[in-house]
Parts: structure tokens; sequence; C-alpha cells
């Protein structure tokens, strides 16, 4: 069992003069972020942060993937236990998000959910082709969390719709083309790449960007990409309303034939009702906010999600695709035109009681300008 | 020669100083402190915001993210920022192509759907809202789009009949045809009755025939005229078998879909103007232009083919008024603008006041916020709270157009005229202010406070001229007054049932707590309106009584009118602030509105003259007063940035000094 796994095991810690390497150390559960985890992982970025020998953090995963998500299904099993969770892991985005040295996550493998959380909010992304990132919480009956709305609303044009709603999966190139990563490095120049980072002694996001040049190389998206059709992609995803947005992938789809545009569709009559459509308002929120009020809204959110008193989809969704595994969830409710406007409202709402207290993410000061504009 | 000795045993002891390093070292940079992290929220600011917005909400910040994601509205990054403002660098020709291309983009995405073929209240609501989000991003794309569905599309909805609804409201939805509204004229701007462009009628072809008579027969300012409008509603005499029947609407292409100008019209630009450049502002001349007798819009008068004048309104008057009645959306709209524009100073200038410094109090002591000047505050706190007022009456004034009735059409013409002006004069005052606020970083265009103010000053003129406006509003008290007095009946409507009752009378001890109930503050608002209303109405009749005519005792008693144009308007304001606080249960929130509404109607028996003037107030009523302003803005201060926070204008709209202007003006972000 991995909970029998000691804390530390589960984050392994490595350093040179001035590197901290941190390897996420659950490989059968795909490193899935288990509560210890993440208390780990705020630990030691709250004790980095005051180390003036710390001058960069590295994350990675062992395995295959870089990280699969938060445990959810650890989650479903308490749902106060699931408040808590939540609350920790957001307060560790929240952090990451507002950093004063700089992040590299090496992503060569699995980034979902959670995992997206632990590495995008950093200021460098090491994508290869191994990656493969996706948002797939709509799926579930949950929404893109994290503190996505934040950064899926700042990728270009409505492609962040796009990917939250749709859960699609990227690979590396389409990470860099995005700008979910901010680099492409192939897999067999890890190695060195990590080498080279060990040696670095300083914070300078600029000389750190200038390593992982070194190895970086400009790669070519596939030709069914649905990034290529940014244009389609902008013109359906930027409508007002998850139907609308449907239709006109529709009408889309009558003119053309891509396999991309037909997996959106699939996607989005599969995903559950509720979600998306709190999901596409949290994304069209978190645009005009920063990211600590989208961690704050989404924290209200999640809450209201763990309460279930307008749709218990997610419970739902954990049973289907997680527990029973019989992948054929049942919403409720169970078509978009059903979702209103009010209900949808709720979700967003702030509760008063209280086990639902709002996060309280810690004060931050003395940050660097890119920590700042986030705010 | 003293001077010169004692320079140079400065500069010696400068060079000769044994710890000359220590002197040498400079103080740490300055470093940018986010205000977000120093100041608290006491309120939930998105209660605030919903109070303050009203409405549609959601649809808003939809159109928000269309704007925030597309090139096409200029994103600039400075700093770690992306800010989206028009490039005001461009030339007059690349501003109006960008404002069409944006309009374009908008189009498209759906953002007009329903504009003109939806009905019903809760239609026109999400309309303002969405051309109130335009207006932050620019005046003139929201100008270009205002006119072409609030003047163009809105003359045929109202002077229109259903003909022309079926021919002309889907495409203009639709842009198939880009409408403008040729009203002024280079002789008459204001005295819409006085216009020269004349019309007369062919019964033998069934056409009408617009003619320019002389120059200053023009139209003048025709937004969207002088490059891509292809129609125009043409207002002119309608003159039938040589009876002049007054002022009319037509409908008149002047361009073909092609862009080029039709035959018989000849059309100029207005040229470079002070703001709105983005607004192809044009003239026209019509020449013996004939146009099918269906074009004339015919709610209120038609002329039968055989060329016989038919009107259901007898008088000439009447008719006129019937015809201006409509135009009332465009006063709405400009007083609700004009409080974002506000809004956006405001945001700016107090961001920046809560993240710059300058001049310490103590030796070696850091530098004092901006903010935390008492003179500052008195500067900008006064305009916030008077910019939460301007939001109350907006809102009110915007539910009332869209729930009007006939019966309600005079009150709003009336609270219209007096909310437009008094809230485009506060915006102007209030930029102005912000601008001079922020220092030298007001000047700069991407900073955006000074560049509006050359924006929005045309909202003082546009739609009724101010001053014009506020005697209109003297003068409708008048008329009411006069008409209660004749009928022997108590005053009803416009909020005038105070004058029915005993006068109030203000304490001659006015204590804190005094100064902050609704209570004293309508008495004295209420006060001031009853008394310059009876003294106006005094000295209009003492004119008439030497023997002036009404309109010229009208005329010399200017000086009441426009005291009481402004006593009106800002009882009416307070009301509407009361009214929205009442909505509100007791917490935080109604805390702040509360002092927020407190400082807004002690500013104003500052500022005005007439509390003193008239004795409303006594002089001691009167430092009172002030001292209690004082220590309003000192207890609002703590609140600032929360009660700007929750005007919900997106960073991206906002200018780099309300940010990280350190960040924003460094040599990394040069290069």
């Amino acid at each position: 069992m991995a909970s029998a796994q000691s804390q530390e095991d589960q984050v392994l810690e490595e350093e040179t003069s001035f590197v901290r390497i941190l390897t996420l150390n659950r490989p059968r559960q795909l490193n899935a972020l288990s509560a210890q985890m993440i208390s780990r992982l705020l630990e030691l970025f709250q004790r980095y942060e005051t180390d003036s020998n710390v001058k960069l953090l590295i994350l990675k995963g062992k395995g295959r993937a870089f990280c699969a998500g938060g445990d959810v299904a650890a989650v479903v099993r308490g749902i106060n236990e699931g408040a808590k969770f939540f609350s920790k892991e957001f307060i560790l985005n929240y952090l990451m998000a507002t950093y004063t040295k700089p992040q590299v996550s090496i992503l060569n493998g699995i980034v979902m959910g959670g995992g997206a959380g632990v590495s995008i909010h950093g200021r460098f992304r090491v994508a290869t082709e191994n990656s493969v990132f996706a948002m797939p919480e709509t799926a579930l009956g949950l929404f893109p969390d994290i503190g996505a709305s934040y950064f899926l609303s700042r990728l270009p044009g409505f492609f962040g719709e796009y990917v939250g709603l749709t859960g699609a999966r990227l690979d590396g190139a389409e990470m860099r083309a995005c700008g979910l990563a901010t680099h492409f490095v192939p897999s067999s120049r890890l190695a060195l790449l990590e080498e080279a980072l060990y040696k670095v002694n300083s914070s300078d996001p600029a000389v750190i960007s200038a390593v992982i040049d070194k190895f970086s190389l400009e790669p070519y998206l596939k030709d069914h990409s649905a990034y290529h059709w940014m244009d389609v992609i902008d013109k359906c995803f930027s409508r007002r309303t998850v139907e609308e947005i449907l239709s006109a992938l529709e009408s889309e789809s009558t003119n053309r034939a891509d396999a991309w545009i037909s997996d959106a569709i699939q996607s989005l009559k599969k995903a559950s009702p509720t979600s998306l459509k709190i999901s596409l308002r949290s994304i069209r929120e978190g645009r005009l906010q920063g990211v600590g009020q989208c961690l704050i809204r989404e924290y209200r959110m999640v809450c209201h999600v763990m309460m279930g008193e307008v749709s218990k989809d997610f419970f739902e969704g954990c049973r289907a695709i997680l527990l029973d595994k019989d992948k054929n969830p049942k919403w409720k409710p169970s078509k978009l035109e059903l979702v209103n406007d009010n209900m949808v409202d709720q979700y967003f709402s702030k509760i008063n009681d209280d086990r639902w207290e709002d996060i309280k993410l810690p004060a931050r000061s003395n940050l660097p300008a890119t920590a700042i504009a986030k705010l | 020669m003293d001077r010169a000795i004692h320079r140079t045993i400065i500069i010696k002891n400068h060079l000769l100083q044994p710890n000359s390093d220590q002197i040498l070292t400079t103080n740490a940079c300055l470093s940018y402190s986010p205000p977000e992290l120093n100041e608290v929220y006491d309120f939930d600011l998105k209660e605030m915001r919903k109070l303050l917005d009203g409405h549609n909400l959601q649809e808003q910040d939809w159109l928000f993210n269309l704007m925030v994601q597309s090139k096409l509205f200029n994103p600039r990054k400075r700093g770690e920022k992306v800010y989206v403002a028009p490039d005001y660098n461009q030339t007059m020709e690349q501003q109006r192509e960008m404002t069409m291309k944006r309009i374009s983009y908008l189009l498209e995405r759906g953002v007009f759907e329903g504009w003109l073929t939806a009905k019903g209240a809760e239609a026109e609501l999400r309309k303002l809202a969405l051309l109130e989000v335009t207006g932050i991003f620019d005046h003139s794309l929201a100008i270009k789009i205002g006119v072409h569905f609030f003047l163009w599309g809105g003359a045929i909805q109202f002077f229109g009949t259903q003909r022309h609804h079926e021919k002309w409201l889907r495409d203009t939805e639709n842009y198939v045809v880009l409408g403008c509204f040729a009203m002024t004229e280079l002789g008459h701007g204001s005295n819409v009755r006085g216009i020269e462009t004349v019309t007369t009628y062919d019964a033998n072809t069934g056409e009408f025939i617009i003619n320019t008579p002389c120059e200053s027969a023009q139209k003048y300012w025709i937004g969207g005229a002088a490059n891509h409008a292809t129609h125009t509603i043409v207002f002119s005499q309608l003159e039938i078998n040589g009876k002049n029947q007054g002022v009319h609407a037509f409908i008149c292409q002047i361009r073909d879909a092609a862009g080029n100008i039709c035959p018989n019209i000849r059309i100029a630009d207005c040229g470079h103007k002070i703001g709105l450049n983005g607004v192809d502002n044009g003239r026209i001349w019509f020449d013996n232009v004939r146009i099918p007798r269906e074009n004339l819009l015919n709610s209120v008068a038609d002329v039968s083919p055989d060329g016989q004048y038919l009107s259901s309104i007898k008088d000439p008057d009447q008719r006129f008024a019937a015809f201006m009645a409509p135009l009332t959306s465009g006063r709405v709209i400009i007083a609700g603008s004009s409080v974002y524009k506000a809004k956006i100073g405001l945001a700016i200038a107090i961001r920046y006041s809560l993240s710059r410094r300058a001049f310490s109090i103590t030796p070696n002591g850091p530098e004092v916020l901006l903010l935390d000047y008492p003179s500052h505050q008195r500067r900008l706190l006064p305009l916030l709270a008077k910019s939460y007022a301007a939001s109350c009456a907006a809102n009110y004034l915007k539910m009332m157009y869209v729930n009007r009735t006939p019966q309600s059409n005079k009150t709003i013409h009336v609270v219209s005229s007096a909310f437009k002006a008094i809230l485009t004069w506060h915006n102007m005052r209030t930029l102005q202010e912000c601008r001079e606020a922020c220092g030298g970083q007001g000047l700069k265009t991407e900073n955006r406070v000074g560049h509006l103010k050359g924006e929005f000053d045309v909202q003082l003129t546009f739609e009724g001229d101010n001053n014009v406006l506020m005697q209109q509003v003297s003068k409708a008290l008048l008329a009411e007054y006069l008409a209660a007095q004749k009928r022997n009946r108590p005053l009803q409507g416009l909020g005038l049932e105070h004058m029915n009752k005993p006068c109030p009378v203000i304490p001659s001890q006015l204590t804190s707590s005094i100064l902050r109930t609704t209570q004293f503050q309508m008495d004295a608002f209420c006060l001031r309106e009853r008394d310059l209303l009876s003294r106006f109405v005094m000295k209009v009749s003492q004119h008439q009584a030497e023997g002036q005519s009404k309109d010229y005792a009208l005329m010399l008693s200017y000086q009441l009118a426009e005291d009481l144009g402004r006593a009106f308007s800002d009882r009416a304001m307070l009301q509407t602030f009361i009214d929205t606080e009442a909505t509100i249960s007791s917490g935080s929130l109604k805390n702040v509105l509360g002092l927020l509404r407190s400082l807004y109607a002690l500013t104003c028996l500052e500022e005005d003259a007439a509390f003193l003037r008239y004795g409303y107030l006594s002089t001691d009523n009167a430092s009172a007063v002030r001292n209690e302003v004082q220590k309003l803005c000192s207890e609002i201060r703590p609140h600032a940035l929360a009660l700007v926070s929750s005007f919900g204008i997106p960073d991206a709209f906002l200018g780099p000094i309300a940010f990280d202007w350190i960040d924003a003006n460094a040599w990394s972000s040069v290069q």
C-alpha cells in the first residue's frame, strides 16, 4: 500500500550546492499526489524559500509519469478530509505561483490535474516527446481546479476553454506551442540538462532559461494537432455558453471531418453537464483575476462540489471512472439545458458554514515581478 | 563671492571625507509592493460589484474575455503584465479601420445578437451592459457601435413603423447595412428645430427630395459618415405644398455596398479631433437627393402618395416632443458610460497612490505613501464616493428607461438630462484630478487617465450641451411648480413631494453623528432645492411682471436656474444612493456604503456655495461639515483598494502605473 510508504519516501530529495531536486516517488500510482506528498512538498518549498543556499528547484517524477493528479480516490473516501486535502494542495499551488525562486519541472510523462497544479504555476516547464498533458476533470464530475482557471485562461485565444472543457490530451509539442511548457527537450538529453542545471548558482531566470535553451529544440506539431485549427477553436470556444460552443462545433463538423472536432464533441457530450458549465464560468472569471483570487474561488467551488447540494456528479464520476470502472457515469442533471444559471451561481457563492470556510492563502511579500504580476 | 567660497568648502569636505564610502552608499532600490499585500478587504468585493454593475455581470465578463484574448485589441506587454488599449499612435485612418475590424470580430462572436430584434427590458439591459464594456476598452468603439445601434437603429425602431422594422432591423443587427444619424448641422446643434435641411415631396414620382440649401445646413459631426456608413437617418424640415410641417426623419442611402458615395451626395471629413479619432465623423451635403416615399419614418406623421400631410398630433410643439422623446436613450447611455470612465481613472490613481511614496516626514524614515497624505485623500476619496453615488444614479436611470411607460417619459426626460450633465461633469473633473494625482505618469497615454480626458470631453456636449440640459431641468421644475399652484394641488413626481411638507430645520449644532444621518443630509438637500425653486419661480415672475417674455425672463434668471438644476440633481442622486443602501442587509458592506454616502453628501454641502450664500448652513455648520469630510476621508482610506477593486474593471484595462510600474519601466522591458 502506498500509504504505508513514509512521507519522505514519497518525495525524494537530493541536493547540490545551490540546487534541490525533488522527485515524486509513487510510480505505481503514476505519482498521484497523496496528502502526505502535498504536506511534504509544502514543507520543503517553505524551507527552501528562506534558505539562501537554495537558488533553484527541480521537480520531476519517477517512472513514466510526472504526476497523474491528486489522489482523488482517497479524497472521496472522506468528505471533510477532502476539503482539507484541497486546501493544502491549493496553498501549495499558490506558494509555487508566487515563489521567489525559480522552479524547473521536468514533465517527461503524464501531467494531469493536480500534476499540472504543481508544475505549470512554476517558472519553467520542460516538456519532452513523452509528455501527455490533460485536465480531465469534467469527465469526472469535477472542474479544472488547482489554479487551472488562472493558467488555462491565459493560453492563446480560447485554447484554454478547449483544453479545460474537453479534457483533450496534449503532447509535448502542443504544450510548447500553447505555452503550457516553456521548453521542449528530447528525453534523451534530459540527463545532460539536469547535470547542467545542478551547476547553476543563480536564481536569475535569464540564466536558467539560457541553460535550458542549450538543450531545447522547437518540436514539430503533428499534422492532425488541434493547434493547427486555432481559428476554429477561437471561433467555437469563445461562444458565451457551453450550449453555444457545442452547437458551433457541430456546425463546424459538418464542413470538415477533422478528428479533433468529433473528439471534442464526443468529450463534451460525455462530460458532466454541471461540470462543463461551472468550468466555463470558472475559466472566464479566472481570466480577469489574479492567481490568488482564482484559487480562493476554485476552493469555494470545490466545497460546493463536495457538499453536493446542486449535483453529486463528482461522486458519481469517481464511482464510474475510478472505483467501479464501468466508465458509464449517470450525470444528474443529465443535460446541459437542465443546469440553469442559478444552479451555476450557487457554486460561486460564499458558504456560511464553519466546516467550509474560505481558504486562507498565506501572506506573501518581497516577491519578484514575475510573481507580483500573478497576484 | 561668499557663495563661491561656501561651495568650495562643501566640495572640499566631500572629497576629504574619510568615510566617503558610507556617504555614497545608495539607498536600497525602491521596490514595488502590491497594494493587495498591505490592504485589507473588509467586505465581499463581488457583492459590491453586483451592486454597482447591477445586471448581466457574466455577459460583461464574457465580453472582457473576448477582448483580452484577441490580437485585434492590441495587447501590449509591460513588464510581466499585459494591457489592452487601442494604439492611439496610429493615424486617424488606421484607428478608424481598427474600430471597424473590432466591430466585425464582436459581430462574428455573437455580441450583437438580439440588439435590435429581441424585445423587452431584459434584452435592453443586456445590450446596455455590453455597450458599457466596449466603452471601457475604447470610447471610439462604443460610440461607433452606439451610433449604429442606438441612433440609426433606435430611430428606425422608434420613429419607424412595421415596414421599416421588417426591412432594416435585422440587416442592421448583422451589419448588412451600416447606419449613421444626420441630425446636427454646422449652424444648429442643440436647437434641432432650427435645422435648415429641407425636404419636399414630388407626388408625380412618389419621392421625397432632400436638399442642403446653404453651407450652414451641411450635416456635421455625423459619426460613421466619413468612411463607413451606407445609410443615414436625415433630419430635415418637411415642406408640403409650401407649408413647413417641422422636423421629420428620413432614411437615405449614402453609399453603395462597395463603399462608393451615392450620386447627389457629397461627403467630407470632420478631420482630426481631440479624441475619438477611431470614429469617422463626417459632413454631408444633399443635392436634390430623391428617396422613396416609404423612407419617411412615419410613426408620428406621414405623407400620402398624393402628397397630403397626415398626423394624429396637430400641435407642432407636441409633434416635435413626441419625435425627440425616444432620443433619451443617448443620455441614459452617456450617463452610465461616464461613471465607468470615472471608475477607470479612480482605479488607476488610487492603486498608484497605494504604491507610490513621496517625501518622508521623519529623518531617515520611509517615504510616505501618497494616499496616507490627508490632502491626497481629500483629492481622490470624495470623487470615489461620488462615483458610488453616480453608479446608483445611473442604475436607477437605466432601470427607469428599460421599464419606461408613456407616463414615465417626462420623468425620464428630466432625470436623464440632469444625470447626464452631472455625471459627465463629474467624470471630467475626476479624470483631471486623477491625472494630476498620478503626476508625470498621468501624462503617458498608456496610463490612460490623461488620455481619457480628450476621449470623453465630448460627453459634455453631445446629446445636449450640459448647460442647456440643466436649464431644461430647471424649466421643467418651474412648470411643475406653476401647474401645481394653478390647480392648487400638492406637487407630485420628480421627487418633489418633499416640497409639500413643512420646511426642514437644520440643527444649529451639527455633531458628527447628526452629520452622518440620512435625515440631516436629505433635509439639507431638500431645503436647498425647495428654496431655490421658489426663488427661481419668484425671479422669473418678477421679470415677467416687468414686461419681459417668459423665455427672456428664463434667460435672465440663469444663475438660479443653474443652482436649481444642480440642487435637483444632487437630491435625486442622494435618493438613489439611500435607496440602494436600503437593499443591503446590515454588515460591513452596508457600513462602508454609509461612509461613502455621507462623504458624498457632505462634500456636496462643502462645495456648493449656495448653502452659505442663501444661509441653509450657518458658517459654524459649514465648518462642522468641512471637519467631517476630512474625518470621513480618513475612515474610507482603509477601504480604498477594496472600493476600486469592486469596480470589476479587469487589470488589463487599467494602465501600467496601476500595477508594478517599476517592472513596467525596467530596462529589461525596453529591449
